[in-house]
């Protein structure tokens, strides 16, 4: 016979057992969902072969590399083939999660994991070259802005890799696989780090909060979309640059001590679009188009005539451009200040019409100018995606 | 008719893979470097498998930029780790790989008749017992350095 006492001590017995059946059942449920997670994230695989280089029309990556280069003294246009031989045959192993031929280190090639890498060409580099009449129409070299503050150390380059994926090792490992290939014909002038969000943690697509707290890269033509290609993708001139682009690439170091300052009111003044949402203050999603013309009660517009995104929309249909900017963090001062800001870049069909009218407004007056400084700067023409058996720009250097 | 056959070849080097059956190579490259200058050498790498049902065994080999090629080993020589020439070739079962890498085995080219230079390209023909020759036409050249750090003191061991 069973006591009630003893039922109630059974049933509690019963309960605690069947809690941490539920718990363990969790952990399990975790490690679970954590391996399938780990696989799918590995296991992204982004097209390399195709009409456009990779890393551009995709979904941006958590974690960046973009390491510039000066060509060696003795380096011309033969030699500049058999290096694009070499990192067209690199990232096109890497992008498969394939180690490189003699890679020093293979079982750090873990999968895909999202990578991407692209080329791209510095204005510099057609005239060391001897090139220049191979200087696509519009690929310019930006002329000074009153707001930047540009260092070397952050500027400039002959040529650029962008490198990209969702995993730190992969691509630290993808990053030394491409730069031990360029070394015979190159060297280093400047490496800059960045991310972005670690997949999953938002919707995939190509917007991420910045550090200001913004949603950055909203208003962008659509991946995959018929208005992206022409906004992007050059399509006329030489045969090699058709189904490239043009690269806009800026260090945007942030002044957050001042910026944290300001109340959320003035923040989504300065943009004029709301922080958490990223809406237009004249809207209620993302997506909304902003209203410019709309007033308030006092007269004032809603959307303040010094607000960024008055001042970056295109006033007419071709200044349009796209954006895909990762974030950095370079360290934080001994009194606290931390060096954040943006690997801006974005990517245009034609920097000198499309780009540059833009960013003279911004110039003119733009008082989100006030909160972040250009420190680095340079333009890349990156040429047209490779089809098998065929190298990265060949016909340009062949 | 012989560019096609050429083509074909590369498409199959680029997708890794060969008929079953038979012999086959996958990542060839060689080594490009301080040493691979006219006059000078260098060695081919990769994964030689042997998809037969019966032993064979690599021999040597040919390629326009070299005078001389050999199937090499390394070996501890008188506590010292060495290449040299293997006697005979080297023998892969049926069914196995064989992989040349820098410090393991590799076919050596030397009296290099130009500069090997990082992302050449060279065609290299590799010579088999009990199997037919096998001619790739896109062996890259890729810049690397270490692995076999004796490279530099071996040169009178070559000259046997």
């Amino acid at each position: 016979m069973v006591s009630r006492r003893g039922f109630l001590q059974g049933g509690a017995i019963g309960v605690a057992g069947s809690a941490i059946g539920a718990t363990s059942g969790s952990l399990v449920a975790n490690a679970l969902n954590n391996t399938a997670a780990e696989t799918a994230t590995a296991k992204r695989q982004l097209p390399f072969y195709g009409k456009h280089q990779m890393g551009i029309e995709t979904p941006i990556q958590a974690v960046t590399n973009l390491v510039a280069f000066d060509l060696k003294p003795e380096t011309d246009r033969s030699s500049m083939l058999r290096w694009m031989t070499l990192l067209t045959d690199d990232i096109a192993r890497l992008s498969r999660g394939e180690p490189v031929l003699a890679d020093p280190a293979p079982e750090l090639a873990i999968g895909p994991a999202g990578f991407s890498a692209y080329v791209g060409l510095g204005k510099s580099m057609f005239i060391k070259l001897g090139m220049e009449s191979d200087i696509p129409a519009g690929f310019i070299d930006l002329p000074a802005f009153k707001m930047d503050q540009l260092e070397e150390k952050f500027s400039g380059g002959d040529v650029v890799i962008h490198v990209a994926a969702d995993d730190p090792i992969a691509l630290s490992h993808a990053t030394r696989s491409l730069v031990r290939d360029s070394i015979p014909f190159a060297s280093v002038r400047w490496t800059q780090s960045g991310f972005a969000h670690t997949p999953g943690v938002v919707k995939s697509g190509v917007t991420h909060r910045n550090l200001m707290g913004q949603i950055d890269g909203t208003a962008n033509p659509q991946l995959n979309s018929d208005d992206f290609a022409s906004v992007v993708w050059m399509d006329q001139g030489p045969e090699w640059a058709v189904g490239g682009t043009q690269m806009v690439f800026r260090r945007i170091a942030m002044q957050l001590d001042t910026w944290d300052q300001l109340g959320t009111k003035s923040k989504e003044e300065v943009i004029g679009r709301k922080l958490a949402s990223g809406a237009p203050l004249t809207g209620t999603l993302e997506t909304d188009a902003p209203d410019f013309a709309a007033r308030l009660p006092n007269g004032l517009s809603v959307i303040p005539d010094f607000a960024h995104i008055r001042r970056a929309a295109p006033e007419a249909f071709k200044e349009r451009i796209f954006r895909r900017p990762f974030s950095y963090e370079a360290g934080i001062s001994e009194s606290g200040s931390v060096d954040v800001g943006l690997l801006w870049c974005s990517y245009q069909a034609n920097i000198e019409e499309q780009f540059l009218p833009i960013q003279r407004r911004l110039e003119e007056f733009d008082l989100l100018n006030k909160w972040t400084v250009p420190v680095g700067s340079a333009t890349f023409f990156i040429p047209k995606g490779p089809e098998p058996d065929s190298v990265i720009a060949q016909a340009l250097f062949s | 008719m012989k560019k096609i056959a050429v083509l074909l070849a590369s498409v199959l080097l680029l997708a890794g893979c060969a008929p079953a059956g038979q012999v086959e190579i996958s990542d060839a490259w060689v080594k490009s470097g301080e040493m691979s200058v006219e006059g000078g050498m260098t060695a081919v790498y990769g994964t030689i498998t042997n998809n037969t049902d019966k032993e064979v065994t690599f021999v040597g080999g040919e390629t326009a930029i070299a005078g001389l090629v050999e199937v090499h080993e390394m070996a501890m020589i008188d506590g010292e780790m060495k290449m040299q020439r293997i006697e005979g070739g080297l023998v892969i079962p049926a069914g196995e790989s064989a992989v040349l890498e820098p410090g393991g085995n590799h076919l050596m080219l030397m009296q290099l008749t130009g500069d090997l230079m990082a992302g050449d390209m060279i065609s290299v023909k590799f010579d088999f017992e009990g199997a037919d020759s096998i001619t790739l036409d896109s062996v890259m050249a890729k810049p690397a350095e270490g692995g076999d750090e004796s490279y530099h003191e071996t040169e009178m061991d070559m000259s046997n």
